[in-house]
């Protein structure tokens, strides 16, 4: 579709192709809307009432859940800086270990409300992710593991700084999640109605994003950022922009998962897993859509506790990994896009 | 206090040799196809477990073990680039997301044959304290940064002199020219992969000889190689000697002047420092990377 040899056209040539194709769909859609709104409805009826009703009592298959929608949170900001960024990281711990213990710490020691220190906690990822923005001057693999090495940095830095952090010990006793919808404080359904609302919040401003004039300027930076440029693009800011919110996004996502396990220590906070984990749902998913990183970590993270797990308990990650492979060589743009484009060829 | 520093920067040194070692192979692959392999640190552990395994079933020395673990590791960086020539779109990208993943399978399969208690060698020959001047150090630190020296300057021969090194240039600096040239772009990349899997071998068995193992080790391994190589600057052969050096003295300074746990950090810090304030390397050609 880009022609290589002109990247100078490429960016209004698909952004006129975006417009034009927007256009025609949104005529067919007319006649869809109210089907697609009660889809909707139902969609949202099932994740609320169903989920909870139907699995509320198995704790053990809860916690899963909960704990794949903190992975479907983290893979949703991966893919957020993946695909309007433009560039791949394997810091994202970074993030998600300064917002989880940014949260505990207030709640902790300055007795703040959880909701508050969970907001913080995303703002304390946000600074984070303010300190390392010259890495925005870097491109590629250096990007990825200079964000890397930032992560590496923040790892060791909550181990040493011992009167704060606890060091190595970790903190203990983190305020459970309060009393929401009716429902005991701390309970797994709190944390899973919690976590359901934050992934969709999340979706929803990440589609709000894509849609608006800056999503466009992004998709067009990843085609040519030098062509965007001259056209009056200010895209340093942009990416910038993107990597805050990603840095929230997953800040969030530490933040709550310290209030739900109630424990912290520095090796569980920046672990890779959190990486990991996220990078093969976000690709296993299709990581330029938005429901694929969350349909990916549902899907991914289940199959791996449920399934693999059980099968051989020790180097389970292997099935992850050759999943991650798999997807590259096959559809390296993911699932959904895979199974849409055989269904229109069936079609 | 001179004593222990002039001590830690000779132990620095012969750490940095051995670093070298590590990171020669990820160099190579990153100087012909752009493309840097996330699983290196992988295979360079893969060939300190294949030592083991020969030590403790068979009975065999490290330094013995070499020709299984190039074997091995040259299967498997063959095996590696098998699947990344299936690549076609997004390379850089792309190529990096799926050599982090296949870093994840060798990881676990690892931890799945070994488990993921750490290993050592137990051959006191290589051990034994060897004690030049007023330095000391283990036999297999020296022995090893001998080697990692000779293999630096045949490498860099190689890439000089030899058709197949000035193949291999000829592709990294424009793929279609030196097709056009007569040179199958396909076999020189494969070829630098085969090279990177058996300079893997020699840094594994290094690894072995002298320090501890674990599965989870891999990760660091590849930071520490691509950090080094970020030092060389992109195509360097004498940088990634210069870049380890520097690493492996920076971190050796640390443990000894501040503590142990901020080794990493030390590095990490160089690594970034690098990044921002000489984006060529220290012996790099100009080349824009941001």
């Amino acid at each position: 579709m880009t022609d290589p040899k002109t990247p100078h056209t490429s960016p209004t040539s698909r952004a006129a192709d975006g417009s034009r194709a927007s256009h025609t769909s949104h005529g067919t859609h007319a006649f869809r809307a109210p089907l697609r709104a009660l889809t909707w409805a139902g969609c949202l009826a099932v994740v609320y009432l169903l989920v909870p009703l139907l699995l509320g009592d198995y704790h053990y298959v809860m916690s899963l859940v909960v704990a794949a929608l903190v992975i479907a949170c983290v893979a949703l900001s991966w893919a957020l800086l993946g695909n309007l960024g433009g560039m791949v990281s394997f810091g994202h711990s970074a993030f998600f270990g300064v917002g989880a213990y940014v949260s505990a710490l207030l709640t902790t020691k300055a007795g703040l409300p959880v909701p508050l220190g969970m907001a913080l906690g995303g703002a304390g990822a946000v600074l984070a992710g303010v300190v390392m923005l010259p890495v925005l001057r870097l491109r590629g693999p250096y990007f990825a593991l200079a964000i890397l090495a930032c992560a590496h940095i923040l790892r060791i830095v909550a181990t040493e700084w011992r009167g704060v952090t606890g060091g190595a010990a970790g903190i203990a006793n983190i305020p459970v999640l309060p009393a929401m919808f009716g429902l005991a404080a701390g309970s797994k359904t709190v944390a899973y109605l919690l976590m359901l609302t934050i992934v969709l919040l999340f979706a929803w401003i990440y589609h709000r994003v894509r849609a608006s004039h800056y999503g466009l300027a992004l998709r067009a930076m990843h085609d040519s950022e030098d062509a965007t440029r001259v056209v009056g693009v200010n895209s340093t800011l942009l990416k910038g922009a993107m990597l805050l919110l990603s840095a929230f996004m997953a800040g969030v996502a530490g933040a709550f998962n310290a209030h739900y396990i109630n424990f912290l220590e520095p090796d569980y906070a920046f672990n890779s897993v959190w990486i990991t984990v996220p990078i093969v749902a976000a690709i296993f998913g299709g990581y330029r859509t938005i429901a694929g990183p969350v349909i990916g970590a549902l899907v991914v993270f289940l199959l791996d506790q449920l399934l693999f797990k059980a099968l051989m308990p020790t180097g389970h990650q292997l099935v992850l990994g050759a999943l991650l492979v798999a997807m590259m060589v096959v559809s390296p743009s993911g699932l959904l896009p895979l199974l849409r484009r055989r269904g229109a060829r069936h079609a | 206090m001179t004593e222990l520093l002039l001590q830690a920067l000779y132990s620095g040194l012969l750490q940095g040799c051995s670093y070298a070692l590590i990171a020669l192979g990820l160099a190579l692959v990153f100087g012909a196809m752009k493309v840097i392999n996330l699983a290196h640190g992988e295979l360079v552990l893969l060939a300190a477990y294949v030592a083991y395994t020969l030590e403790s079933g068979f009975g065999l020395g490290p330094v013995a073990a070499i020709p299984a673990a190039l074997a091995v590791t040259c299967v498997a960086s063959a095996g590696v680039y098998g699947v990344l020539r299936r690549i076609r779109q997004d390379r850089e990208i792309n190529s990096l997301i799926l050599t982090f993943g296949i870093g994840v399978i060798l990881t676990n399969l690892m931890l799945l044959v070994w488990k993921a208690d750490v290993r050592s060698t137990s051959s006191s020959w290589l051990q034994d304290a060897v004690v030049l001047g007023p330095f000391y150090s283990m036999r297999s630190e020296l022995l090893f940064a001998v080697l990692a020296v000779v293999l630096l300057a045949a490498l860099w021969w190689w890439l000089a002199r030899s058709w197949h090194g000035r193949a291999l240039r000829a592709v990294a600096s424009d793929r279609d020219a030196a097709a056009l040239m007569g040179i199958q772009p396909g076999r020189v990349e494969l070829l630098s992969f085969l090279v990177s899997g058996a300079l893997a071998a020699f840094a594994g068995v290094a690894l072995y000889s002298y320090g501890v193992i674990q599965p989870a080790y891999g990760g660091a391994l590849t930071v520490k190689a691509f950090v080094i190589t970020v030092l060389a600057g992109v195509g360097s052969i004498p940088g990634v000697l210069l870049g380890a050096l520097l690493l492996g003295v920076c971190e050796a300074l640390t443990v000894t002047m501040a503590s142990s746990a901020l080794q990493e950090l030390a590095g990490m810090a160089l690594f970034l420092l690098v990044l921002f304030v000489l984006p060529n390397g220290l012996l790099g050609t100009a080349r824009r990377r941001g």
